[in-house]
């Protein structure tokens, strides 16, 4: 596609979302529409909260909307707010339906067909697609209220988790020293967990003094207990929209244990997140046979 | 002092003074530009922009034990921790020694901080004055410039040749070699930055305690620490002790205002309870309590925290925010 067909097609879906988000605020369907804006650097995107008409003319959507807006539902509960969400942040929203952290009819869903989005830094735009989206098979969102934009015909590729496969491959010692050098790095920031659409335990357990379960030293032993309680709290939970590992300011390659957990759901439970709002997680769901007698 | 230094010179210096101190130095780690203590001068980078985390954690570790209590036959003892190295940082950027300038304010005001004063005072700073501005650049908004020579001990900018060598200090002086020729010729012009209007940001920011702006901001913030840990001026920690085999250590780690358990007290109180607040305090502390109490914005200008942040909230922008907020108030 050349580059004015492409700029001419963005333009057609930004106005879109801009129609819809001021029709939803004038008439009060909802206090305000979570989408995205320019970021300061003239060139990326960054999430935008629109509360009135005229900020809706502020709005845009291109490949460089990375963001995943559904996790900005969790902090406007009780509000009636419309979010703009491609086909992959689409799983957050089931997810969260399923676990009941958002109420369907108090959020107006503007789902957009979606390209790919590209790697991006501040200041910095990339050429190629990032890797989660070559191979997203979704097309479109799962669950929306309205869908705009012309749906896409790229051809993903298919998931297969070779350099996961590469990885379990190696020694124990080999992975090992691998991760502790990952590890050492961090900085127990949290980046990976307050971008997370599925990280929203009212106090997460790195936080809690009593009992004590990961101490506040940023070093190795610690920050590995952090990094593999947050990742196993995600297995099956985990719908890979992969900004953990974006938002990551020491470049830890997190989606590497996601994808590792993911794949392992995938074969024991024939389970991945956020594809059915119907269907719980495997680790929230029990059989009765498995009920202790005190939950009879 | 000017010096003159070939790229020879250089390396054989930085090898005597590896011989006898720790030389903590930008090197590459997994793609990052990071201040860490080096075994060999060749893993030294001089090519980069500014390093992933500001050279504050040499100072204020990300984590640190401050002192250890042992408890042997009902004898309870103290057991302080000591600083045992002589230190050289080198390669620092101007803004980020004025980062340690002004982190001096609180660590070294009476009763000082121990363990900071022991490694400032044994810690001699060479800095590598940039040739070129990054986009995120506004140091000589905040009082700093590319070739700010005021905090440093000794200042190298590079050339076609080798390193023009400033002699700030005496303690840079003792540092360095005899026989480096005098430097007699031109210093390089410093690159040019794009200045942000700070004129009166700290009486503009007084005002806007109640303004609905920062639930707004809020909004956006995801309330992670990156921007305080990036930092070169912000300095929070939290502290807590941990039982060890027949001991407890006094440990003291990095924390940010921005994390849901950083102001609540004891008694289940929480005076910043909103994320706007909490965001809020962040501003505030470097454009309005910092200065009230240091003469000095807590803020260098290296622009880490803009380029780091997720979702792209930038102190220039909020500075620039705030000042129309005020006009567009002293206007109505």
């Amino acid at each position: 596609m050349g580059q004015g067909a492409k700029s001419e097609m963005d333009m057609e879906l930004i106005q879109q979302i801009r129609d819809k988000a001021r029709n939803l605020l004038q008439e009060g369907t909802v206090e305000g529409v979570i989408g995205y804006e320019r970021a300061g650097d003239g060139l990326t995107s960054r999430p935008f909260f629109a509360y009135d008409s005229s900020a809706v003319e502020r709005l845009v959507f291109d490949e460089t909307c990375t963001h995943n807006l559904v996790k900005y539902l969790l902090n406007k509960k009780g509000k009636r707010m419309a979010v703009v969400v491609k086909p992959c942040d689409s799983r957050a929203i089931n997810l969260l339906l399923n676990e009941k952290q958002v109420e369907r009819d108090r959020v107006f869903i503007i789902g957009v067909s979606c390209p790919g989005v590209v790697e991006t830094n501040w200041s910095h735009k990339g050429e190629t697609l990032q890797a989660r989206c070559r191979s997203c098979q979704l097309t479109k969102p799962l669950v929306y209220d309205v869908l705009l934009g012309r749906e896409t015909s790229r051809k993903a590729e298919e998931e297969t988790y070779s350099d996961i496969r590469e990885a379990e491959a190696e020694s124990v010692a080999t992975r090992r020293e691998f991760w502790q050098e990952q590890f050492s790095r961090c900085i127990r920031c949290y980046a990976c967990r307050q971008v997370c659409p599925g990280c929203y335990c009212p106090v997460c357990f790195a936080e809690r003094l009593e009992p004590l379960w990961v101490g506040i030293r940023i070093a190795p032993e610690e920050n590995t207990l952090w990094q593999t309680v947050r990742t196993f709290h995600l297995a099956g939970r985990c719908i890979g929209c992969n900004e953990c590992e974006r938002v990551c300011p020491v470049d830890i390659p997190l989606s590497l244990l996601n994808r590792k957990l993911e794949k392992d759901v995938k074969r024991l439970f024939a389970f991945q997140a956020g594809l059915d709002p119907e269907e719980p997680p495997p680790f929230a769901t029990f059989k009765k046979e498995e009920m202790l007698e005190f939950e009879k | 002092m000017k010096l003159f230094a070939s790229r020879d010179d250089l390396i054989c210096w930085l090898e005597s003074l590896l011989q006898q101190r720790i030389v903590v130095a930008p090197v590459r780690v997994e793609g990052q530009t990071m201040f860490q203590p080096i075994s060999k001068v060749e893993e030294i980078i001089f090519d980069f922009g500014n390093t992933t985390l500001s050279p504050k954690g040499w100072f204020l570790p990300p984590t640190e034990t401050l002192f250890s209590v042992r408890r042997d036959d009902g004898q309870v003892e103290l057991v302080p921790m000591l600083v045992e190295h002589d230190a050289v940082v080198f390669g620092l950027r101007p803004c980020d020694a004025r980062g340690i300038a002004l982190m001096d304010g609180p660590f070294l005001q009476e009763p000082s901080d121990t363990l900071y004063q022991e490694r400032r005072s044994r810690t001699a700073l060479v800095g590598l004055a940039c040739h070129q501005a990054q986009p995120e650049c506004f140091c000589t908004s905040m009082g700093s410039a590319p070739d700010d020579l005021s905090h440093v001990d000794i200042l190298l900018t590079e050339v076609e040749d080798g390193y023009i060598v400033q002699v700030v200090t005496e303690k840079g002086k003792a540092l360095l070699p005899k026989g480096w020729a005098k430097y007699k010729g031109k210093m390089p012009t410093p690159p040019q930055l794009k200045t942000i209007p700070t004129k009166e940001i700290v009486s503009a920011v007084r005002e806007l305690f109640n303004d609905p702006y920062w639930e707004r901001l809020a909004d956006r913030c995801l309330h992670c620490n990156i921007c305080a840990y990036v930092c070169p001026t912000c300095y929070c920690f939290d502290v807590r002790d941990y039982p060890d085999k027949g001991k407890v250590e006094r440990v003291r780690s990095w924390e940010s205002c921005q994390s849901p358990g950083f102001s609540l007290t004891a008694g289940g109180y929480d005076p910043r309870t909103t994320k706007g607040e909490r965001l809020r305090q962040r501003f505030y502390h470097k454009l309005l309590y910092f200065p009230e109490r240091f003469q000095e914005v807590g803020c260098v200008g290296c622009g880490r925290c803009g380029k780091a942040c997720p979702v792209n909230i930038d102190i220039r922008e909020v500075i620039s925010d705030l000042q129309q907020l005020t006009e567009a108030r002293s206007g109505s």
